[in-house]
């Protein structure tokens, strides 16, 4: 019998497997596929202090191994996301991961606390990254951005505080630092890769919000470079991702230094994806002999 | 008292206990390995696939839709929507009607009898309301197949069905045999004139309100269509619903990428959540 829990900041994870935030709505729709009660956390899609309708049409784009999106984040609010929202995921078991963004200091800071004050998540990630925002700032990308909001946030809050990393910087290892001197316990990387697509009969883009975020397999690379070189120069855990589509892509996150991953676009694809990758791990680190998850996290180095 | 279509719903446990069908209850779509016992080609762009399921096909109600995926790998990464033609419980076959019109499309053409295929559904809200007396179908191209289960289901509970069928030209009018033997009366539009009236067919629609007496009318595969449609619908003289397209990765409500604007309120639907057919007062077209 293998252990496949892993701890992200004294939070264990009965496996190291997750949904990356806004790709799989934990609710009454999915039971058919798994129980979501088997994850190794549940989250859900970034929460804004005020309801959003999120970007015009198309959002979406399908690119080589995989795609482009321009969502913008539609958001019911946090009012009905903690009377609602919350509590469901409270009840399914895992680790609660509650994700948010704010527009503001200020909001980020309200935002977590109030959060905190529910007492029904285990750690707070923040969305520092999403490129598809009608503000078009990345907080993740600008380094005093970042630290000030980390810095904030760690002070109203007793819960572990996740940042969520952008790639769209000169290095990712290096805001990793940043976040992790500012108090993040955990990171997570990484969020789509800026992109766009242009309709050559009309000449114009194609995405509503003129740029998206790229997502999928084609970005699994770049993500796996970015755990790789941040996993030596930062002591707080990682959460991988990009582009997992399999468990044998999970396990690549883990032996370059994931502690944990999470699954995003393969989830339209396949939604029995995650599943699939809890089981394959735990069948690779028995087969190659290993006793725990935790015995892999970084091998590559 | 119960509501209809139940012979379509099989043997799944899905009832209240006082017997009305509980609408707002949601059925858990399957992610299911199915077979292909048929693909046909009609004519140069058009696909008709047959798929041996059983258990999607117990559950798929009239409206509703599912993912298909038939390749393997990550080039084309997303699985492809299409309304669910047909369904036989009985027969564990559900049939989808393919527009051939891009690389995923094209690889569904190369599929032959006994390959296996990925489909997840069934996805949308299913039709269930069928309390009122006559019906008409303005569908243009592929989009008639979006209707076909929609037609059965309403003949079976004895609803009058008219269907008027628009194509640019006689060769490309698709899914008459599902349509003719559930329509009272099956009206032919053509842009040139190859067959039947020439011109547009929303013409047809607007003779037949004159002639007849129409309750309701569901619309698929023209903008144009649903305009009209949706005009009609505002000076009261039919429901007009319509069945809408958007670029979806899921289909289940995760991605968000099925946006389509609402009428008038701001905000969005997801045409994979909240349709894919929508009553057309509430969208903007």
């Amino acid at each position: 019998m293998i252990d496949t829990s892993v701890e992200l900041a004294g939070v264990i994870l009965p496996n190291p497997v997750l949904p990356a935030s806004g790709t799989y709505e934990v609710d009454e729709v999915h039971e058919g596929f798994f129980s979501p009660s088997e994850l190794g956390a549940v989250i859900n899609k970034t929460i804004f202090m005020n309801p959003r309708p999120g970007n015009p049409p198309p959002r979406i784009w399908e690119t080589p191994c995989g795609m482009l999106n321009a969502i913008g984040i539609p958001s019911e609010g946090l009012e009905r996301f903690l009377a609602e929202q919350l509590p469901r995921l409270r009840r399914l078991g895992p680790p609660v991961i509650v994700s948010i963004a704010g527009n503001s200091v200020q909001e980020w800071r309200d935002l977590a606390a109030a959060i905190d004050s529910t007492g029904s998540a285990d750690l707070i990630e923040l969305d520092l990254s999403c490129p598809n925002l009608e503000e078009g700032f990345i907080w993740a990308a600008d380094e005093a951005a970042l630290s000030e909001v980390v810095t904030s946030v760690v002070k109203v809050t007793r819960l572990p505080v996740i940042s969520k990393l952008s790639p769209n910087v000169r290095d990712i290892s290096e805001m990793a630092v940043v976040a992790e001197r500012a108090g993040t316990a955990v990171v997570s990387m990484i969020n789509s890769h800026q992109g766009m697509a242009i309709d050559i009969g009309t000449r114009k883009p194609i995405l509503g919000n003129i740029t998206g975020g790229l997502t999928g397999p084609a970005i699994r690379p770049l993500a796996i470079h970015s755990v790789f070189t941040t996993f030596k120069k930062i002591t707080v855990p990682i959460i991988g991702i990009g582009g997992i589509a399999t468990w044998q892509d999970a396990v690549e996150f883990l032996l370059a230094g994931a502690t944990a991953v999470a699954v995003g676009t393969q989830n339209f694809v396949n939604p029995m994806t995650m599943k699939e990758v809890m089981q394959g791990i735990a069948d690779y680190i028995e087969d190659a002999g290993f006793s725990s998850v935790r015995d892999i996290i970084g091998l590559a180095h | 008292m119960s509501q209809p279509y139940h012979r379509n719903r099989g043997f799944v446990a899905f009832f209240c206990g006082n017997g009305y069908h509980c609408g707002e209850m949601s059925i858990h779509p399957l992610y299911r390995t199915a077979t292909v016992l048929e693909a046909t080609e009609e004519g140069r762009d058009y696909l008709d696939l047959l798929l041996r399921e059983p258990e999607i096909s117990q559950i798929a109600g009239p409206g509703q839709f599912l993912m298909i995926r038939a390749w393997p790998g990550v080039d084309p990464m997303l699985p492809r929507p299409f309304d669910i033609m047909q369904s036989d419980p009985r027969e564990q076959t559900i049939r989808l009607f393919v527009k051939v019109e891009g690389r995923g499309t094209a690889l569904l053409r190369s599929l032959k009898p006994g390959a296996e295929v990925k489909i997840t559904g069934p996805l949308g809200r299913p039709i269930e309301d069928f309390s009122y007396s006559s019906l008409a179908f303005l569908v243009r191209g592929a989009g008639a197949a979006a209707v076909v289960h929609l037609a059965e289901a309403a003949g079976a509970q004895g609803i009058v069905v008219y269907t008027i069928l628009s194509a640019s030209a006689a060769s490309r009018i698709v899914c008459r045999k599902y349509l003719e033997p559930v329509s009272t009366e099956l009206i032919i539009g053509t842009d040139d004139g190859s067959e039947g009236y020439e011109g547009p067919a929303s013409d047809l629609l607007d003779d037949l309100l004159r002639r007849k007496t129409v309750d309701r009318v569901y619309t698929c595969g023209s903008r144009r269509f649903a305009r009209h449609v949706q005009r009609l619908d505002r000076e009261g003289r039919i429901k007009g619903f319509v069945f809408l397209e958007g670029l979806m990765a899921c289909g289940v409500g995760d991605c968000h990428g099925c946006a389509v604007p609402k009428n008038g309120q701001g905000g969005y639907f997801l045409v994979c959540r909240d349709g894919p057919h929508f009553p057309i007062a509430e969208v903007a077209l």
